[in-house]
């Protein structure tokens, strides 16, 4: 899951950044409005994390020209809890809204809960055969037993889950496992798919030659 | 009682009192009107009749009275002893004959008509109708003259003026007594059963039209009053919403020339500056709030993220330095709320002590030069000698606080210029910047609190520093005055007394 952070307070978005980094979340950061509606734009992220005050092109603009051009979930973080303004937010195109000051715990949650709808998924649960991906607790059970994966072989497992029967091109899991700042090496997926069938069985990730991944 | 403390009540009640009074005396006039008519008339008659009946009191003729006269019966003048007094007795008794053609003043046959009693001077009857009214005694007609005897002196004293005749009601009759000078008594009476029955009548009709007057004006008193009380109870209202909480709540003046118009106006403007001063607080409330929000959540989130496993030394150390600024920053900002707390209620009087503000500002430059070095930011003084009153620390954060903004928002390589000068018996100090200037929308808010033109936090400060050098300086009974130009740089004018 690839997430875009937009906050122009540098320590409230770098401890987000990092926290959301340690989940296991591929996670883009742009400090002014701007930046942030250039890689809003550019890249097609699982959701987005703006906050409403922005120098250089404020939050609701951001998300007013995104409607126009993508479905990206959008959370907005502010620090104006007056009714009316999460009713703009929400007339907006918002998905969600967190008030400042948060809890980590809150706002991983509503996110999560975004990217699920956004999948058009209800529970936190997915069943695959007899693997079990609980995308709450981050926790892949095979045949009830528990089963060890790294943060980027889960999010790939989640990921390919989230798009189950289709087919997930290599670049697309690039884009979304992946943050701009790694220099994504092109065996390194490779290497967590092959991963993944070692711990789940290899009928799990059926290959698609020259198209991609896909979860059957 | 509830009823006597409503106005409504209360004025109806009045207006009611007054109506009454009014009606009563309209009423008793009319009736008495009514009542000296009636009798005046009938009086007239009487008086007629006893001048007939006085015309027909003659001295005895030598023959015997008038056979032709059957209707009343009076003795025989001699059948009486002559009892009177000696002096008297020379003068032979009266005679009565009613002529013919006076007869039909008595009609007899007539129960309410007249009726007549005469008595001689020695208080024997003369004559006296058929019809006279049994039930009182013929000689209680007379008792209320007996204390004034028939004859009294003075009417006997040559003058021959009759005495003034005495009218007097009995029950339902009304009677007339005259005493001639010869010393005769004439009584005419007739019934007044027709006129008291017609003067009840009257009085009825009276209250009658009275209590219909009565009812019509109080239910228009009703309606008077209702209509006048009508906007009281608009603004009563009203008020009941505000008070519960709905600031927005207005009166609606319908008639904003009357009395009552006016004092709604009135309260109307109160009630839309305390809706504006509550609005102002709640802003300031949620602005402070806002403020704060930020930090903590800077806080909370470091926290929260470094907490989530074990970390590194330099880890550990980054989170609490940015916990630091963030605690710092609130830090600030409890010290300027407080600051304007103190402003706002007056608690700290300014000191009053001559201080050169050039001198003050001079201080306040070189303190904030590294600043300036820092960003690239020329500053220029012209500060001859200029001997204030007031609190020179204050007003030292006052300039320094022109001085940041004037090298925060100024540009690389950019000048703040300091000059002070006497003009019009006060202290200016104008700190100028040739930075990108205040957007013209923007600069009537600026001494706003925690108005910032920038709406981001790019700059940092919390939005207060304007807000609260403008409560300094009005303390000390200046003025602070801003004017600037798209990218013609911002110019600051603090006015103060001098010494």
């Amino acid at each position: 899951m690839r997430i875009l952070i937009v906050e122009d307070e540098p320590d409230l978005l770098r401890s987000i950044a990092q926290a959301m980094r340690e989940e296991g979340y591929a996670v883009d950061t742009a400090p002014d409005g701007e930046d942030g509606f250039y890689k809003a734009e550019n890249y097609d992220y699982d959701a987005i994390i703006l906050d409403v005050m922005l120098p250089k092109m404020d939050g609701w603009e951001i998300l007013k020209r995104l409607r126009k051009i993508k479905k990206t979930p959008v959370l907005m973080l502010t620090a104006r809890d007056q009714s009316r303004d999460r009713v703009k937010g929400l007339d907006t195109g918002a998905d969600d809204y967190v008030v400042k000051p948060f809890d980590l715990s809150e706002l991983f949650a509503r996110l999560r809960a975004l990217i699920r709808r956004s999948a058009n998924k209800t529970t936190n649960v997915i069943e695959i055969g007899d693997v079990n991906i609980d995308t709450a607790l981050r926790t892949v059970l095979l045949a009830e037993n528990p089963v060890e994966l790294t943060a980027r072989e889960y999010a790939l497992v989640e990921f390919l889950a989230l798009h189950r029967g289709e087919v997930v091109t290599r670049t697309q899991l690039y884009e979304h496992l992946f943050d701009e700042n790694e220099s994504s090496l092109s065996n390194l997926l490779d290497v967590h798919v092959s991963n993944v069938r070692k711990k789940l069985g290899a009928e799990f990730i059926v290959t698609r030659r020259g198209h991609g991944y896909c979860i059957e | 009682m509830k009823i006597f403390r409503s106005i409504r009540w209360r004025l109806q009640i009045w207006y009611g009192l007054i109506l009454v009074i009014v009606l009563a005396g309209f009423g008793i006039t009319a009736y008495q009107l009514e009542r000296g008519r009636l009798f005046g008339r009938i009086d007239d008659e009487l008086h007629r009749r006893v001048g007939i009946l006085a015309n027909a009191l003659r001295r005895p003729p030598p023959r015997g009275p008038n056979a032709g006269e059957p209707a009343f019966d009076h003795p025989p003048p001699g059948q009486f002893p002559d009892d009177g007094p000696p002096g008297q007795n020379s003068r032979p008794p009266l005679e009565f004959h009613l002529p013919a053609q006076d007869a039909h003043f008595f009609d007899a046959s007539d129960p309410n008509g007249f009726y007549f009693i005469i008595n001689g001077r020695d208080g024997n009857q003369i004559a006296c109708s058929t019809n006279v009214p049994g039930l009182l005694d013929v000689f209680a007609r007379f008792s209320e003259n007996q204390s004034s005897p028939p004859i009294d002196g003075r009417a006997n004293s040559g003058t021959n003026q009759p005495n003034p005749p005495t009218v007097r009601t009995l029950v339902n009759f009304r009677e007339f007594v005259q005493t001639l000078p010869s010393g005769e008594q004439i009584l005419v009476g007739c019934s007044i059963t027709l006129e008291l029955k017609e003067l009840h009548l009257a009085a009825l009709k009276l209250m009658g039209v009275g209590g219909i007057i009565l009812l019509v004006g109080l239910v228009g008193g009703w309606w008077l009053v209702s209509r006048a009380i009508r906007p009281i109870s608009s603004i009563s209202a009203t008020a009941v919403k505000i008070s519960a909480g709905d600031l927005s709540q207005r009166i609606n003046i319908a008639e904003a020339e009357s009395e009552l118009g006016q004092l709604a106006a009135v309260l109307n403007s109160t009630f839309a500056r305390l809706e504006a001063a509550f609005a102002q607080q709640q802003q300031f409330t949620s602005d402070a709030a806002h403020e704060l929000r930020t930090p903590v959540s800077v806080m909370l989130t470091q926290a929260q993220t470094v907490l989530n496993r074990e970390r590194t030394a330099p880890e550990y150390r980054e989170t609490v330095e940015a916990c630091q600024r963030a605690a710092q920053r609130m830090r600030k900002l409890i010290e300027s709320l407080l600051a304007l707390a103190r402003l706002d209620a007056g608690q700290e009087p300014m000191k009053r002590l001559d201080f050169d503000l050039s001198k003050t500002t001079g201080d306040c430059v070189e303190l904030i030069r590294p600043l300036a070095d820092e960003r690239g930011v020329k500053i220029l003084c012209d500060l001859p000698p200029l001997e204030c009153v007031g609190d020179s620390e204050r007003l030292a954060q006052v300039i320094t606080n022109l001085l940041t903004n004037a090298i925060q928002y100024n540009k690389p390589g950019g000048e703040v210029r300091i000059a002070a000068q006497s003009q019009d018996g006060m202290a200016v100090l104008a700190v100028s910047d040739n930075g990108a200037g205040i957007p013209a929308e923007d600069l009537p808010r600026v001494f706003e609190r925690f108005y910032r033109a920038d709406k981001s936090r790019s700059t940092g400060g919390n939005g207060l520093g304007l807000a609260i050098s403008k409560a300094v300086v009005e303390a000390h009974g200046g003025t602070i005055e801003v004017t600037s130009g798209e990218n013609a740089g911002t110019i600051f004018t603090v006015r103060l007394p001098l010494a």
